[in-house]
């Protein structure tokens, strides 16, 4: 099935070039691959940051087998000291592993209170961090079946995560206000449209200019979006803001 | 063969041939950086210069002391770490704004590619850092273009409404405002409404706003979505995020 590819398999002084073009090329379409479909989501790390790190991952891979070809072939005389001449080829690809981990870190955002965003898109751009270190390996059939999962679970599986939470009649809801006294008005807006409040968790900040906190645990009757209920919950008075988890 | 031996085998780790890596990192990091400066991002011409060359020096270091001192040393050591730490360079140039965007992802990568093609060309494998900085410069330029088609044809869109609260005209429901118009007409349309944020001081005037996440219907395109939410009595302002 990989025919054309076993040649290129190991690093040799003559095609070197070769092999950067083929592993590059095929590792910018893996990112693209990946990254064309969180970009369609709007998640911030896009198309064409999934390349670049998909890009700079299997160059630094192909450059590490390089050392290693130039340290076995040409460099081996050179050295006078005994012992082991040869470099660790997986030193530069471990740190791709832990670089990334940091720059996915950027797009995570803990909003307003207890709640986290961005971990999938992260995750993502770790995971085409990680094809982009499998093709710059050579292992062309490693790094396709990786991007194969990786595009299944994105793609199909978060179709499953929407079905099931549209189909979820609880809901967490994080409701900002002024007054501790205003959550006898939210609750009663909320018992309003014939919903059970299954738990209430108020933040109580001692200090006079923050705002008040609680999060609802609801369950909705059926057939009553959520938005409703939401867009009712901001009239009533004193809420200043509301979120949900 | 001259050209590839002066900079890349045995008696080329000579003054001269680490002269040519080094110069070659600085065109490089240039031509990245003149791409990133032109678009006005916060890592610009220099900075990625400075990347690509200090990525460059930490490799040739590395063949320095195994080649020419003879001391043994892995020689991927230095670079490896070059790999970690731009990663922190580059978390720093991402922001989060105050609509809770998070920007500057795609400068940060590319700040991250163009310290590896400095370290391939510091190491004297300039074929992979010539292509890479070839298909950089290609995902910069012609795919941001792309992209811009593929944003546009999405069916998922996050919208930033700001809205006035109006008062109820005569004999319509006092519950009912703005936003319960708003949320009424998106499920008219069979707009799927996924995550919803309402904050009352988000907005400079001092107006509510709330963030849709919404998954719009095949049939429904953006323009027309964002017209009729306009024209809806109470809303201030209309914005893709």
């Amino acid at each position: 099935m990989l025919f054309p590819f076993e040649a290129l398999r190991t690093l040799t002084p003559d095609n070197c070039a070769l092999v950067a073009l083929v592993r590059l090329a095929i590792a910018t379409f893996c990112g693209g691959c990946i990254g064309l479909e969180r970009g369609r989501k709007r998640r911030p790390a896009g198309f064409r940051t999934h390349m670049l790190v998909c890009i700079g991952a299997a160059l630094a891979m192909v450059l590490s087998q390089y050392l290693t070809m130039m340290t076995v072939n040409y460099w081996d005389g050179m050295v006078t000291f005994s012992g082991n001449h040869f470099t660790d080829v997986s030193r530069f690809g471990a740190q791709i592993i832990n670089g990334i981990g940091f720059l996915g870190a950027g797009t995570i955002i803990v909003t307003g209170h207890q709640e986290v965003k961005g971990l999938t898109t992260a995750a993502g751009l770790w995971a085409a961090a990680c094809t982009g270190l499998c093709v710059g390996a050579g292992y062309y059939e490693g790094a396709l079946l990786g991007c194969i999962l990786i595009l299944f679970t994105i793609i199909l599986l978060s179709r499953v995560e929407r079905w099931i939470m549209a189909r979820s009649r609880n809901l967490n809801l994080y409701v900002q206000f002024v007054n501790i006294d205003d959550v006898g008005a939210i609750i009663a807006a909320i018992k309003a449209q014939d919903i059970r409040i299954l738990d209430v968790d108020i933040h109580k900040h001692q200090s006079g200019d923050i705002n008040q906190s609680a999060v609802f645990s609801v369950r909705l009757p059926k057939r009553l979006h959520h938005a409703v209920l939401m867009s009712a919950l901001a009239k009533v008075e004193n809420v200043r803001a509301i979120e949900e988890l | 063969m001259t050209f590839i031996n002066m900079i890349r085998f045995t008696d080329g780790f000579n003054f001269w041939g680490v002269l040519i890596r080094l110069l070659l990192a600085v065109l490089c990091g240039g031509v990245i950086g003149i791409e990133r400066e032109h678009k006005r991002r916060p890592a610009g011409f220099r900075t990625h210069i400075l990347i690509c060359l200090g990525a460059a020096l930490t490799t040739i270091t590395s063949q320095y002391l195994y080649l020419q001192m003879n001391l043994f040393t892995d020689l991927a050591r230095l670079g490896a770490q070059v790999i970690a730490g731009i990663g922190f360079i580059g978390a720093g140039t991402i922001i989060i704004t105050r609509r809770r965007q998070v920007k500057g992802l795609t400068t940060a990568a590319g700040l991250w590619a163009s310290a590896i093609v400095g370290l391939a060309l510091g190491a004297g494998y300039f074929e992979a850092g010539l292509i890479a900085t070839g298909l950089i410069l290609l995902v910069e330029l012609l795919l941001s273009r792309f992209e811009w088609f593929i944003m546009s044809t999405t069916r998922d869109l996050n919208l930033y409404v700001e809205y006035r609260e109006t008062a109820p005209a005569e004999g319509e429901d006092a519950t009912e405002g703005t936003l319960g118009a708003i949320v009424a007409y998106l499920q008219e349309h069979r707009v799927n409404v996924g995550d919803l944020q309402i904050t009352k001081s988000g907005a400079a005037a001092g107006n509510p706003c709330a963030i849709f996440s919404l998954e719009l219907p095949r049939k429904l395109s953006h323009d027309k979505l964002m017209t009729a939410l306009t024209e809806i009595a109470g809303v201030v302002s209309v914005e893709e995020l």
